[in-house]
């Protein structure tokens, strides 16, 4: 397996931060504070395109567990284990920013309601998922184990997305440009434009350290090791 | 008046948030870098 060389993925990574500089700064130091949350609104500009960007890993990591399942593609694979692990570290950091602005709005860095324990429920399933990967050396069972327990855990991602809408939670609705003030709109988008191009080029070339690891584990073994075997059969 | 107490402090959580998010982000995308580099040299 031998994956691409295109720079589009470095292009990726340096447009993001281009953006996500030009963002935060305009969400730092050039947007209004908000009335009741004053400055401590501005964590939202980078909390929210994280969530997004964690959510769709996860998506994309459900669907090439799918195309594994169907088509036994090791590249599906690695793209998997690419998706997976930036989902899980979108998901630690969702969390930390999230308790950040939590303990100056709520009180409390935590509360066990039902947006924050599904969010800790995703991130220990796919953390679990990384680690479960790591046990398995065949990579043949380690893709089908994985894509297995990945479509299993992707059933917390709706969960996480509704569930400020199914129960009563401390955690406010989901936002849009029509419920969001068009002062606080551009650098919230800058920001999710941003972190989603960081997202693309982190993944794929993760994805190729994966594809260039699998190439390794499933080529033949090399002449002088077989050499010995041949002689014992002849 | 709505019970709501508007904040007017708080810029030492936005700049732990924003710290944080920078250096976990450079850290991550450093780590796969580097990671890649290794991949492409090794025979």
């Amino acid at each position: 397996m031998r994956p691409s060389t295109s720079p589009l993925p470095h292009l990726f990574l340096a447009a993001g931060a281009v953006l996500l500089g030009i963002g935060s700064y305009i969400g730092l130091f050039r947007a209004p504070a908000e009335h009741y949350m004053g400055d401590v609104m501005r964590i939202m500009y980078v909390h929210v395109p994280t969530a997004w960007s964690c959510m769709l890993a996860f998506t994309y990591a459900f669907g090439c567990a799918s195309v594994f399942l169907l088509r036994r593609r090791l590249r599906a694979d690695a793209h998997l284990e690419a998706a997976l692990e930036i989902g899980v570290v979108f998901c630690a950091l969702l969390c930390f920013q999230g308790a950040v602005w939590a303990k100056p709005t709520w009180g409390v860095y935590w509360d066990w309601d039902p947006r924050l324990t599904t969010t800790a429920v995703m991130l220990v399933a796919f953390a679990g998922i990384l680690a479960l990967r790591s046990f398995v050396p065949d990579p043949l069972r380690r893709a089908t184990w994985s894509s297995v327990a990945t479509i299993l855990a992707f059933a917390d991602v709706p969960i996480v997305y509704f569930s400020v809408r199914w129960w009563n939670s401390l955690h406010q609705l989901q936002s849009s440009p029509e419920t969001v003030s068009p002062l606080f709109v551009l650098p919230l988008r800058l920001n999710a434009l941003g972190v989603l191009l960081v997202m693309t080029g982190a993944i794929t070339l993760r994805a190729r350290v994966a594809m260039l690891r699998l190439g390794r584990e499933t080529a033949p073994p090399p002449l002088e090791a077989v050499r010995p075997l041949v002689r014992v059969a002849v | 008046m709505n019970g709501v107490i508007p904040i007017d402090w708080g810029w030492e959580y936005v700049w732990t948030a924003y710290g944080v998010t920078a250096v976990v982000f450079a850290a991550y995308v450093a780590s796969v870098l580097v990671r890649y580099n290794r991949e492409r040299r090794r025979p």
